[in-house]
């Protein structure tokens, strides 16, 4: 008998005692598993605490070198100037439930076929369940010319980097609106995560533009990657409107493929051929990828529009992956359309630790994933518009009372003072 | 909003404002117990709640309503941030907290006052 088939047995006769004795269907599994989960961001964290609850018998082993947790939705406010790298920055120890082992080290080789993952020590951690939490790499340099030290310097801001890099984009973006001249905005034509982020820095640059009456002195370019400026419908056109009446200009099918940041000069791709722009201020996106451990194992898909960057192959639904159904891909890692959102984590981890639970259990596994995710779109300071949608890019809002097209100070409410908290709590397993 | 119940809600609070959630709670039961024992101490001399009562709810609306204004920078925003109707409605749920204050406050300090004692004592 297969150990796995031999714990969710072990576990059904637990699970089946458990329920006799308590009376109440089991929502936990006594199963004695073995579960790595690797990477100890949203992802990992939210998996360790929900796991640890639900599993309790079960070994769980987190590993990440990582010591510093970055809250990512804050990053625009530090980049608006608004929040201070402080306020997003805490301590991934301040998180790890108490009965989690964390590993220090970063893994470096992922073997499903011998059930093992090797670190950067050097060190062999086998497992029976594997959850994939890693997260994704920042490509800067496959933009020639760009290099993560020259945010703040040269007109050159990008707020994905982390938060010392947020905050040298908002020293970037106050000394662009006092210099003036062109700005350039946009986003790389892969998955990524926060896709609204991009549209997010350029309505704040707008508006911090128009509160110092420097508006006249800036022009502000989006260059998309698609024909669009967001993948759904609705939210594409009402953006196109908030564009068109803020005199943003936009251009379409533009990828950036270098800068020269002596010269000032951006290139862009496009189906026309390489175009090539003067600025004096541009917030760079960078190309969003696996990371090398992922991209170099055997989980990644093999063919498709998500092969190429490395994601893991998953059920979209379950997240499992169908050639090794004991590895599970949750974050920014799971190569799923959408979902590179803390929202998407909160709603990913739920689903896949249920059904684990389910399974190892003895019961059957029913919880989905519809590709919930969610863009706070910050419109200007005090505004947002609480975007909601799914895999299908229906608007899936959350809140009957708030309309999601619409500017709201009540979604710049939930973003500025409502996300921290559930996200935390999320961390903890508590939301 | 399926996810949300008061368990996650408590959690979402207490991680949102850390230690000063309990300071709230607690500076929240010091001051119901403040307006309960003073409603008691006026029933207890034959007083009627009803001047306290209007006195508190008219100072506890006319604070939230003036606080609705100043809650934006609370956010970081400003009053101009406040458009739509769901705004303002939010603006003053939030004013309420300062306005319940206010309000208790003056329940306790009309509660005092002098014509129902005088009442009471000639």
């Amino acid at each position: 008998m297969r150990r796995r088939e031999f714990l969710i047995g072990a576990a059904a006769l637990g699970a089946a005692g458990s329920t006799l004795t308590s009376g109440v269907a089991a929502q936990e599994s006594a199963a004695r598993a073995r579960i790595v989960i690797a990477g100890a961001g949203a992802a990992g964290l939210a998996l360790a605490s929900r796991l640890r609850r639900q599993m309790p018998n079960a070994t769980i082993t987190l590993i990440d070198a990582k010591k510093e947790h970055h809250f990512q939705p804050g990053l625009t406010l530090v980049a608006a100037g608004l929040w201070q790298p402080a306020d997003v920055t805490e301590r991934n120890a301040d998180y790890v439930p108490r009965g989690v082992e964390w590993i220090e080290q970063a893994v470096t080789e992922f073997d499903p076929e011998a059930k093992i993952v090797v670190t950067d020590k050097g060190q062999r951690i086998s497992y029976d369940f594997l959850f994939v939490a890693t997260g994704l790499m920042l490509d800067y340099k496959a933009i020639a010319g760009m290099d993560v030290s020259l945010i703040g310097r040269n007109g050159i801001a990008s707020i994905y980097a982390g938060p010392a890099q947020a905050a040298a984009s908002a020293a970037a973006i106050d000394h662009f609106i006092q210099a003036g001249g062109v700005g350039l905005f946009g986003r790389p034509a892969g998955e990524m995560k926060c896709a609204g982020a991009p549209l997010k820095i350029t309505f704040v640059t707008d508006d911090k533009a128009r509160r110092a009456n420097r508006r006249g002195a800036v022009k502000l370019i989006y260059n998309a990657h698609a024909p669009a400026l967001f993948a759904v419908p609705p939210v594409n056109e009402k953006v196109k409107k908030l564009f068109s009446e803020r005199e943003i200009a936009a251009n379409y099918n533009h990828v950036l493929k270098a800068i020269d940041p002596g010269a000032k000069r951006a290139t862009y791709t496009t189906p026309s051929g390489d175009v090539t722009l003067d600025y004096d201020f541009i917030h760079v996106v960078p190309p969003m990828r696996a990371p090398d451990a992922v991209r170099n194992s055997p989980l990644p898909w093999k063919s498709g529009a998500l092969a190429a960057d490395g994601w893991i192959e998953a059920d979209k639904a379950t997240l499992r992956h169908p050639r090794y159904p004991n590895v599970f891909a949750v974050g920014d890692i799971a190569g799923v359309p959408r979902g590179k959102t803390a929202a998407s984590v909160k709603w990913q981890v739920p689903v896949v630790v249920d059904n684990l639970v389910a399974e190892t259990a003895g019961s059957t596994p029913r919880k989905t994933y519809n590709g919930y995710t969610s863009c706070p779109m910050v419109t200007a300071i005090g505004k947002a518009m609480l975007i909601e949608f799914d895999y299908d890019g229906k608007l899936t809002p959350s809140f009957p009372f708030i309309s999601p097209l619409e500017e709201l100070w009540v979604s710049w409410l939930i973003e500025e003072k409502g996300l921290k908290g559930a996200y935390r709590a999320m961390l903890r397993g508590q939301a | 909003m399926s996810d949300f119940n008061p368990v996650s809600l408590f959690y979402i609070l207490y991680e949102s404002f850390g230690v000063w959630l309990w300071i709230l709670l607690t500076l929240a039961v010091l001051l119901l117990a403040g307006v309960f024992a003073s409603a008691r101490k006026r029933l207890r001399v034959g007083g009627s709640l009803k001047r306290p009562f209007i006195a508190a709810f008219v100072v506890c609306g006319v604070v939230a309503a003036l606080m609705t204004f100043v809650v934006p920078y609370w956010t970081l925003a400003s009053p101009s941030a406040l458009s739509a109707g769901i705004d303002y409605l939010f603006a003053f749920l939030a004013a309420l907290i300062p306005g319940a204050i206010a309000g208790g406050i003056t329940f306790m300090f009309v509660s005092r006052m002098c014509p129902p004692c005088r009442t009471s004592t000639s």
